[in-house]
This record gives structure tokens, C-alpha cells and sequence, in this order.
């Protein structure tokens, strides 16, 4: 089980470094560091020495090294706008991110297996027909659009929720969370169905479709011939097999909805990192822009690693032919 | 004579479709009595696998039983079959590999299936699964091994081991052996044939193999199109079938003797037909080199209890 571990963990580092590479060009090749942190007139001599004192004159690979040893130490650079640290920065801002997609993934992720079951089950019924349909609306709205609709009658009209912000946050040590105040939580309700609403109906209709087909399977035949209760062959039997798939397909949306967070966080001018680099963007902070893409790639081998874990504990197949060495 | 341990009265199996009602088993009617094993045997589609499952009310919809009656130990039980599911009739399918749920351990398996029938502390659940797995030859060490870990042949013990759990009175078993290797093919018949007559269970063995009816089962039933064509004591049903039919199917099975070396194996013409396309008369005249004006346009009854054919009429 260790060994597993430890060669998951040694494939997820590799990944990283590939991640930091790219990472690393951005920085390092989109527009010239020089150029930003120098004023228009300064001299040629002055843009050498800042040359040579940034290391640009390295070989690029001692250049890459560094930036990867640096990120190690979560020290990206400063800011481009108002020089401070990037660490810093997305430190203060990664809470927030973090809950609404915690949240978001909770909700699709509960409500989306529990309808795909229930729609698999009852198959064809009036209720199961009717949340199929819904789902469709889910499917094919956009984010920001389901977001300025909720907006619209939950904030505007029926005044019930708040329609921007992350409302009041208490702070623990340098996390802050929105989980503890009312005004945070409510705030926390519309931008989480409007990230999440997507991958609910995407983890719902992989249950179902997964159910049915685990449904067909011989060893569901075989329960009920034997006799067991529907609620062993639905829940005990058919909901495990049913889960692999869903499983890894939910993980890697898990991942999406932190990246995807940018258009939630900007239409309810959520203070997450999605909103902090998309004003990166506009202003071209180079750094900024770098160090959440190595984000974003660290959470998404993070999750799959976690998924890869999940799996071993669920699928003893898997666990046997990873003992025994093929993979 | 003694009441049959199951009958099963005139019973059909409708699947409706856009086309109409296509039925896959045209009224039927059988008996087992107890301890006995009473193959099903015929080509694919013929309804055999439909009518097993129409026993214990596992028809997959859009199919259903349509009409007629099946009558267990004396209660029907075609309107309720779910208090005798896996309790006092049990079922074995086609292919052990994928019979048993990959997640779980078969001793998991094995408990759960007998607690869910006999009223007993989980402690003497897992005593007996040991027993049940010890008599169909595995391990009891192995309770914890997951499915994946057996061969095909070891699954299917495990699968037997499951349908005996419960000690029923009938097992239906839906080709058991087809899946598996021909020498194990026999080593599990003659298990299950050992385990049942130990018990006195009965055993339907529904299979398309005439080698596993000769060795395997005491009386033989013959299926054509959702009908039974002929059915009697199966030593009688082989040497002197009374079904062109029948003697088709006999005639078409491979025997090892020098005799036949070289000689090319019968064939009987044409190929059964669809359900929704059905002859009228006897379903199977098109087919037959012996039939008559009559068999294209009434259908025969049973005749003399053995086969459903005109010819035997004529002889009277």
C-alpha cells in the first residue's frame, strides 16, 4: 500500500514539474520582466544590470530550477501591480476560492447521486422524466447566465440573499472562512449552485446512465434471484459498481470547478483567486498569472492523486493487479 | 401420483413492441417433481432462459408473463414469486466471471444471502458459509478472497455454494457450464448433480448441449419457438425421439466413434424462426421433411404426453 503510494506521489511530482515548466515560460517568455519593472526611459546599462541581477543571463534550465525551488518555497515574485508578494496575495485570497468549491462540489455532488439513483431506479416515472428534464436546462445554460438569473430573483426581486461578496468572515490564523457567519453562508448559497449546477447534472446523468448498466449486469440478476431485498441490490450491490466511474469523473470536475470558479467569482465578485486573475490579466501581471497556473495544476494532481487513492479502496481488483506490480 | 414439486400451467411470455405482442413462450406447460433434473434444452431464442426466469418473476421489462399459472409445493406463486426468490427456488447464470459482484468478498456474499433466508447470529452465518464453501470444494480460508482471485471454474462453485445457501427445494440452472472449460464443464455437473440429490433438490438445467441432457438430467424437455416440442424420460427422448424436430437435434450432435470420422455432421435446413415472424400450424414446418397439409394450419397439442407433433396421430 505504501509503495502505491509512493508511486502515485512519484508520478504526481513529475507532472508538477512539467506544470512548473510551462509555468515557467509564461513567466519568463510572455513579455520581458524587464520591461515591467523598468520605467521607459531607463538606460540600456540599467536594463544589463537588472538583466544580470534577475538571473536572466543564466542558462535557461538554472533559470527553471530556480523558479521551481523558489515556488517550492511559495515565493513567486511580487506583483507587477502594487509590488506585493504573489504568495501573499493568493494566500489571502485562496480561502475563499477554496469554500465556494468545497461547497459547489458538495452540492452537485450529493444532490447529483442521489437524483441519478433515484432517476435510474424509476426509471421512465413521472417525477424521474421531470428531473431529467430539468437537468437539461442545467446542461445547457451558461454559468454566468444561471448566475444573473439567480441573481436576479433571489437578490433583486425576492431580496432573500445577497447578490455580490462573501459577507462578513472570521478569521482562523491566516485562513479566513464565510462557514461561520449567517451573512456568510447566505452569501455562499447562489454562487454555489451557479458553480455547481453544471457538474450536477453532468455527476447525475453519469449515475444514472452508470446505474442502468450495472442494473443489466448478471451479478444484479443473480442478487435479486437470490433473493435479497431491493434495497440491498440497489444500495449494497449495484451503488458501489455504480460509483467507480462517477468517482473519477467527479474528481476531475471537482478540479474544473475551482479553475471554472473565474467566471462565478466574477459575476458575484466573489474575492476568490478566479477574480484576482482575471485583474491579472487585465493588467498583465505576468506573476500573478504564472503562479496560479502552477495552482491550478498542484490542486488538479492533488485531486487526481486523491482519486487514484479512492479507487484503491473501492475497486479490489485494482488494489490486487497494483500489488502485483502492472499497472 | 405425487403432486409435482412445481407445475407450470399454459404459461406465455409477451414482449410488446411497436409490431404487436411477440410472444417468447407460447403456452407452456411442464411439471418437475422432487428431485428430479429436468433439462430444457433447444436453440438459442428458443425460450429457455424466459422461462426460467418467468419462474422466479426476473422477466427484465418490456417482457412479462401474459397468461397462465405456475404453482409451487401447492401455492401459486406467478402473482408473488418474491418470498420464494432465492429462498425456496434458487437460480445459477450462464456466466460465473460475471455472476458474482467483483466488489465484494464472496464470503460477504455468502452471509448476506444467509442471513437474508435463515434466522441465525452472523457468528453461525459465517460457520455455515465455511461449510457451504467446503462442500463445493474451495477453502473455507478463502471467505475473504474477492471474486476476481478465482478461475471461472472455482467462480462457479462459489456461485453453486450461493444458490444452495438457502437449501431450496429447486435450483434453476441457466446453462451453468457453457462458459467454462469442457473438463471443468463436467467436474460442475457432477457437483451440483452430488449436492442436489444429497439435499433431494430438484434442478431445471436449461443448456443447447444434448452431451450435458444424456449425462446430467433424468427427464428432457425440447423447446421450439417459445413451445414445447417434446418432453419425456431422456434416456427415450435420445434413442427414439418422436419430434422430427428432436431427432434433428439428436441426429445433428457430435459423437466421438470411428464410424463417423469423416462424415460431415446433419444439419437440420433452415434456421428457427423470428418471433415476430412465427409459422402458422406447427412452428416448425417449414423446416420439417415430414410435414403435411395439417401442420401449416393447425397447431398440434400434445400428443400422448411426449411430443406436439401430427405424425404421432396418424399412428394411433
Amino acid at each position: 500500500m505504501v509503495l502505491i503510494l509512493l508511486r502515485r506521489l512519484g508520478q504526481a511530482i513529475l507532472v508538477l514539474f512539467i506544470v512548473a515548466l510551462i509555468s515557467f515560460l509564461i513567466f519568463r517568455y510572455v513579455g520581458s520582466p524587464v520591461d515591467n519593472l523598468l520605467s521607459q526611459e531607463a538606460t540600456v546599462q540599467q536594463r544589463a544590470d537588472l538583466e544580470e541581477a534577475l538571473g536572466l543571463n543564466d542558462p535557461v534550465y538554472e533559470q527553471y530550477f530556480r523558479f521551481v525551488w523558489n515556488a517550492v518555497n511559495f515565493d513567486f515574485g511580487n506583483s507587477y501591480r502594487g509590488s506585493l508578494p504573489v504568495a501573499e496575495l493568493i494566500s489571502s485570497r485562496l480561502p475563499a476560492t477554496l469554500e465556494l468549491a468545497f461547497t459547489s462540489a458538495l452540492f452537485a455532488l450529493l444532490l447529483g447521486v442521489i437524483t441519478g439513483i433515484y432517476t435510474a431506479i424509476r426509471r421512465g416515472g413521472l417525477l424521474a422524466n421531470l428531473i431529467l428534464t430539468l437537468s437539461l436546462i442545467g446542461v445547457s445554460l451558461p454559468t454566468f447566465l444561471i448566475g444573473v438569473l439567480l441573481i436576479w430573483v433571489f437578490a433583486v426581486e425576492l431580496q432573500w440573499l445577497p447578490s455580490f461578496g462573501r459577507g462578513e468572515v472570521v478569521k482562523l490564523g491566516w485562513w479566513s472562512t464565510g462557514f461561520l457567519t449567517l451573512s456568510g453562508v447566505k452569501s455562499l448559497i447562489l454562487p454555489s449552485i451557479t458553480l455547481g449546477l453544471y457538474q450536477l447534472t453532468l455527476i447525475m446523468r453519469l449515475t444514472r446512465s452508470e446505474m442502468l448498466e450495472v442494473l443489466r449486469q448478471d451479478y444484479v440478476r443473480f442478487a435479486r434471484a437470490l433473493g435479497l431485498s431491493q434495497r440491498s441490490v440497489y444500495f449494497k450491490h449495484a451503488l458501489p459498481n455504480t460509483m467507480i466511474p462517477v468517482t473519477t469523473i467527479a474528481g476531475l470536475q471537482l478540479g474544473s470547478i475551482v479553475a471554472f470558479a473565474i467566471i462565478t467569482e466574477t459575476v458575484f465578485q466573489w474575492p476568490g483567486v478566479g477574480l484576482l486573475f482575471i485583474n491579472a490579466v487585465y493588467f498583465v501581471d505576468i506573476p500573478v498569472m504564472s503562479a496560479y497556473l502552477l495552482l491550478v495544476g498542484v490542486l488538479f494532481v492533488f485531486i487526481n492523486l486523491a482519486v487514484d487513492l479512492l479507487y484503491l479502496a473501492i475497486d479490489p481488483r485494482l488494489r490486487d493487479s497494483q500489488l502485483s506490480g502492472d499497472s | 401420483m405425487l403432486q409435482p414439486l412445481l407445475e407450470i400451467k399454459n404459461i406465455c411470455v409477451e414482449f410488446k413492441t411497436r409490431g404487436g405482442a411477440l410472444k417468447a413462450v407460447d403456452d407452456l406447460s411442464i411439471d418437475v417433481q422432487q428431485g428430479e433434473i429436468l433439462g430444457l434444452v433447444g436453440e438459442s431464442g428458443a425460450g429457455k432462459s424466459m422461462m426460467g426466469a418467468a419462474i422466479l418473476g426476473l422477466i427484465d421489462p418490456p417482457g412479462r408473463l401474459s397468461s397462465g399459472e405456475i404453482w409451487f409445493k401447492g401455492q401459486r406463486i406467478d402473482q408473488n414469486p418474491e418470498p420464494f426468490r432465492g429462498c425456496e427456488i434458487s437460480m445459477i447464470f450462464q456466466d460465473p466471471l460475471v455472476s458474482l459482484n467483483p466488489l465484494k468478498k464472496i464470503g460477504d456474499q455468502l452471509v448476506e444471502t444467509i442471513l437474508r433466508h435463515k434466522r441465525m447470529s452472523r457468528a453461525q452465518a459465517i460457520d455455515r458459509a465455511c461449510r457451504g464453501l467446503i462442500e463445493v470444494g474451495i477453502d473455507p480460508e478463502r471467505l475473504n478472497a474477492y471474486p476476481h482471485t478465482f478461475s471461472g471454474g472455482m467462480r462457479q462453485r462459489v456461485v453453486i455454494a450461493l444458490a444452495l445457501a438457502s437449501e431450496p427445494s429447486l435450483i434453476i440452472a441457466d446453462e451453468p457450464t457453457t462458459a467454462l472449460d469442457v473438463s471443468v464443464q463436467a467436474q460442475i455437473l457432477k457437483l451440483l448433480k452430488k449436492l442436489c440429490d444429497s439435499r433431494g433438490t430438484s434442478i431445471i438445467l436449461i443448456t443447447h448441449d444434448m452431451g450435458v441432457i444424456s449425462e446430467t438430467t433424468d427427464r428432457v424437455g425440447v423447446l421450439y419457438a417459445g413451445r414445447l416440442a417434446e418432453i419425456g424420460i431422456t434416456d427415450h427422448v435420445l434413442r427414439s425421439a418422436k419430434h422430427p424436430y428432436t431427432q434433428g437435434l439428436v441426429a445433428s450432435t457430435p459423437k466421438i466413434d470411428p464410424d463417423s470420422f469423416g462424415r460431415s455432421l446433419y444439419q437440420i435446413p433452415g434456421s428457427m424462426p423470428k418471433l415476430d415472424a412465427i409459422p402458422t400450424g406447427c412452428a416448425f414446418h417449414p423446416r420439417c421433411t415430414m410435414r403435411t397439409n395439417k401442420c401449416s394450419q393447425e397447431r398440434p397439442p400434445m400428443m400422448k404426453d411426449t411430443a406436439a407433433c401430427w405424425l404421432l396421430e396418424e399412428m394411433e
